[in-house]
């Protein structure tokens, strides 16, 4: 899990000095485990490809329905608690009217690119590649490709990572997720890391992460921790068990949610 | 060909003829975006969208009797009204000596800053810059305040006004939210007004669809919260917080 800067760079706008736009170097090199499994499955041990990625922090660069397909990709919800599509697990795809209104909100939006070859040929397991032989001779198409720099307008989102704050004491960290082909690579370290900076230079320290037991040690890795004072994590879920004629439900994923019933008016 | 005529279309085929151009200069610009590096078709026509708007304003610029209507493409197409600020008495007492009191709750967010640290240092808070206070609450989604207003018989006009219960969350607009800073002043506490503070936070966040409402108590309020509606680590569900490595 090497991530090797080798380039970046700043284009400041005006008014948002942190804002900067960054190409990086990700590596594929993968765990000593892996490479003993890739020798029992007969697959030639390929060289580590070191591939460029774009990393942005400005949200005109996301297109949303590119967004909604990453979400579907890694399987990941807006909710809490997602409805599961069928039996395999599979989330509901997320409401992309919804997904506009936190992203404008949303006070720090990382986002990923790559190029679509890389991201292809992360994913080819066979050993028919002609390409795998780094020597042997590119075509000069396939050449010109891996010359052309990758941008947020050629590139497919991999990787996002979104903060809300309140831009004075507090900010909470949500849905970061990275395409399932390029996980296990630091990108999704990276769009942590550049959250927390960004969130840093605003002077916010009170950075907090709402995690499930899967995500837990990645956050860990990232630099969480337990709270140090001990607060307990508490969720809003007064079920519809309770359900009472005229009470209205409010369904957030899977869990239907009741609002606390109203108050008598004040007797006077 | 824009620039050929900025006369004042008395007649009717300039404006016409102009009018053609136009179109067929966007119908070109429409497809130059479209033919650009790449054939994502559909995909781009969010961003194709907002470029036409930007075309439309060169246009309705060049244009001196126009017609077309510049709507600009709202920010949030989908979303209602922002929370309208509500105020209301939620109990009024009368007193011995024939001074009211009422209890009045706002969600109108505006706080005096000063009162909020006074508070905060009654329940025995930690002191916080006051400008990162300022800039919590003017940026927070939602800030429910309770002031004891206190009118004394006889001297009408001169109310005391007093901070005594606050609370505040911050959310994305669409599916998360996060109640912070709920306190009330030790002496108004076990009236229930914590509990109104914090439901009417609730009801207001679900009536926008918010589902995934958390906060993060101190060991001391967790039954507190239990007792409305909240989960405490629900199926695993826990808070991490960052910790700055030197």
């Amino acid at each position: 899990m090497e991530v090797v800067v080798s380039r970046s760079l700043q284009q400041m706008q005006p008014g948002y000095p942190s804002k900067c736009m960054e190409l990086r170097w990700v590596s594929t090199r993968k765990s000593g485990i892996d490479k003993a499994k890739r020798v029992l499955l007969k697959k030639p041990l390929t060289p580590p490809a070191l591939f460029p990625i774009y990393i942005s922090t400005n949200p005109s660069h996301i297109n949303l329905e590119e967004l909604r397909d990453l979400y579907s990709a890694s399987n990941h919800s807006c909710h809490r608690f997602p409805n599961y599509v069928g039996s395999g697990g599979i989330v509901e795809p997320v409401n992309i009217h919804k997904l506009r209104i936190a992203l404008s909100h949303s006070s720090v939006v990382v986002s990923v690119f790559c190029k679509p070859s890389d991201v292809l040929f992360s994913t080819k397991p066979s050993s028919s590649e002609p390409s795998e032989d780094p020597i042997k001779l590119l075509c000069l198409g396939q050449l010109f490709q891996k010359v052309m720099p990758v941008t947020p307008f050629n590139g497919q989102l991999v990787g996002f990572g979104r903060a809300v704050s309140d831009f004075g004491l507090t900010a909470s960290i949500y849905d970061i997720m990275v395409t399932p082909s390029l996980q296990g690579m630091g990108i999704g370290r990276m769009i942590c890391k550049r959250i927390v900076r960004m969130l840093a230079s605003r002077d916010i320290y009170d950075i907090a992460a709402l995690c499930s037991e899967n995500e837990r040690l990645f956050f860990k890795a990232c630099g969480f921790g337990d709270d140090i004072l001990g607060a307990t994590t508490m969720m809003y879920s007064r079920k519809a068990s309770t359900y009472h004629e005229g009470d209205q439900i409010i369904r957030a994923g899977r869990k239907l949610l009741i609002p606390p019933p109203l108050p008598e008016p004040p007797a006077f | 060909m824009l620039t050929r005529n900025i006369l004042a279309p008395s007649s009717p085929w300039p404006v016409v003829s102009f009018d053609f151009r136009c179109q067929v200069s966007d119908k070109l610009l429409t497809r130059r975006y479209l033919n650009y590096g790449h054939d994502r078709g559909l995909k781009k026509h969010n961003s194709l969208r907002l470029r036409a708007g930007f075309w439309d304003s060169i246009k309705s610029g060049f244009l001196k009797n126009n017609t077309l209507q510049v709507i600009e493409t709202p920010s949030e197409p989908q979303e209602d009204e922002e929370v309208l600020p509500q105020e209301f008495v939620l109990i009024e007492k009368t007193e011995p000596d024939g001074a009211v009191e009422q209890i009045l709750f706002s969600s109108g967010g505006d706080v005096d800053v000063y009162d909020l640290e006074a508070l905060c240092d009654k329940v025995g808070w930690p002191r916080r810059p006051l400008s990162k206070l300022a800039a919590a609450l003017k940026n927070s989604y939602m800030v429910a305040t309770l002031h004891s207003i206190r009118k004394s018989p006889g001297s009408e006009g001169n109310d005391q006004k007093k901070l005594i219960g606050m609370a505040r969350a911050t959310s994305d607009h669409a599916f998360n939210a996060t109640i912070w800073d709920v306190l009330v002043d030790p002496s108004y506490q076990g009236q229930g007004l914590g509990k109104a503070l914090v439901e009417k936070l609730i009801r207001a966040l679900l009536q926008r669809d918010i589902g995934n409402i958390t906060l993060f108590a101190d060991s001391q309020v967790v039954e507190f919260y239990r007792n409305l509606g909240f989960e405490p680590d629900p199926e695993g569900i826990k808070g991490m917080f960052w910790y700055p490595k030197y």
